[in-house]
């Protein structure tokens, strides 16, 4: 347990660097804005207590926004998928399950993950785009970049996992 | 009492999301309103540090880019000094440096871009200059292909610069051939175009004018090139034309670029509220 703590801290700084460095100057199209950030939210451990996640949410969030100068923006989106993140996992996870420490995707397996992360980007974009756009005008051109960004996003972040992700089980650990 | 305890035991988790979410929400209408202050946030030294790094970094990649655009700009500049042209009047009032000084409206500073955005709602972009090496708040901000933005920020040796890609840019621009002007903005979509407003129906526009700064605001120099009419239409039921405007600043690929300082822009200013 206690190996978590430099791990997630580690993947942070690895995560806000790649996040402002690479994934925001990528400027494919205005259609295409991926964020892998996010995944430190959804990586932490399984048994984090939801007020830890949804607190990590924001300042995680926060902490993005400073480097981004969108205040605000980023913090309440994580806030949100730290929230919901306890719901979810326990929707898409099959009953009688056995957990690692944190979601892993050599364990959980890589369906599972896309299920998981669309579902989270998804939403995770959907507040984050329309507080940015500030109006509902224009609704097809948000709801196209909303999607095609979260489909890229969830890309990123597969290649993010497979790279940097331990093959080894850690069970019962 | 007790059942208040009861409750706030039971839905303490989402008490706490919902005034959390609140404080982030405060936080961005907060900024929305005040933009300077989440401007400042960035424009500060230690993301302008990391930024600044890391554009060292990337610079030499692309020296050899860098090098070709400085050197395409120098031979249109070395076009425009007088010695190239041919001065037809026999000039009597030849200027003096001491009153040279006074003639002179605008200075250039350069600056690098440290940071840059396309894909936002407002794009933001920060240069390695700031207050101490003389840029200001609403300075305009141009380079060689033509305008780019306006300062919002500075800090001592940072600055943000709020791009034509943003929504609350407008910048007064006029047809180079018939002068006929209007305000351009940008419609939030596409990196490349932009829209022009308040041209009157009777206005001959075509495909592939020029359009130029017009110099009333006092963020830009007067003819400095903004961009070329791409589609032009005419709606039944509105008194203006619509037009759209390919920018000619490639904002994807920017390097450097030149801060704009007004030195007369005191006194217009001050013009400007006698006659108020």
């Amino acid at each position: 347990m206690l190996n978590q703590i430099p791990l997630n801290i580690f993947r942070l700084a690895l995560l806000l660097l790649a996040q402002i460095l690479i994934f925001s100057n990528l400027n494919f199209s205005s259609f295409v804005n991926p964020y892998i950030f996010p995944l430190f939210i959804l990586l932490l451990p399984f048994e984090t207590p939801r007020w830890v996640l949804m607190l990590f949410g924001m300042f995680s969030g926060l902490l993005l926004d400073y480097f981004l100068g969108s205040t605000g923006m980023h913090a309440a989106a994580g806030l949100l998928i730290g929230y919901m993140r306890p719901f979810l996992i326990n929707i898409i996870t099959p009953k009688g399950t056995e957990f690692e420490i944190s979601p892993n995707v050599y364990a959980q397996g890589i369906t599972w993950f896309i299920v998981y992360l669309g579902i989270t980007m998804f939403i995770y974009l959907t507040l984050y785009f329309f507080v940015e756009a500030a109006t509902f005008l224009n609704f097809f051109f948000m709801l196209l970049k909303i999607f095609l960004s979260t489909v890229v996003s969830v890309i990123f972040m597969l290649i993010f996992l497979f790279l940097f992700s331990s093959k080894k089980k850690r069970r019962f650990v | 009492m007790y059942n208040l305890f009861q409750f706030f035991l039971r839905y303490y988790l989402f008490l706490l999301f919902v005034s959390l979410e609140i404080f982030c929400f405060y936080l961005i209408f907060q900024n929305k309103r005040y933009n300077e202050v989440a401007y400042m946030n960035v424009a500060n030294s230690v993301s302008g540090k990391v930024y600044s790094t890391y554009t060292g970094v990337s610079d030499y990649l692309y020296l050899r880019r860098f090098s070709d655009s400085l050197v395409d700009e120098n031979a249109k500049l070395r076009a425009q000094l007088l010695d190239s042209k041919y001065i037809s009047k026999i000039d009597s009032g030849i200027l003096r440096d001491s009153t040279l000084k006074n003639v002179q409206q605008y200075s250039f500073i350069s600056a690098r871009v440290i940071h840059n955005s396309v894909n936002e709602a407002a794009n933001l972009i920060y240069l390695d200059r700031g207050r101490l090496q003389g840029v200001g708040k609403q300075m305009g901000v141009i380079n060689a292909n033509g305008i780019v933005g306006q300062v919002v920020a500075v800090t001592d040796n940072y600055s943000a610069v709020m791009s034509v890609l943003s929504k609350e840019f407008k910048v007064s621009a006029k047809f180079k051939k018939n002068e006929f002007f209007g305000n351009l903005h940008w419609d939030g979509v596409n990196s490349t175009t932009a829209s022009m407003e308040d041209i009157p129906k009777h206005v001959p526009v075509k495909v592939g004018d020029t359009l130029v700064t017009s110099g009333f605001s006092q963020l830009f120099p007067r003819n400095i090139m903004v961009g070329r009419v791409k589609t032009v239409k005419m709606e039944p039921d509105k008194n203006f034309l619509e037009i759209t405007v390919d920018l000619s600043t490639n904002f994807g690929s920017l390097s450097y670029v030149y801060v704009v300082n007004n030195l007369k822009k005191q006194e217009i200013l001050l013009l400007d509220s006698l006659a108020h």
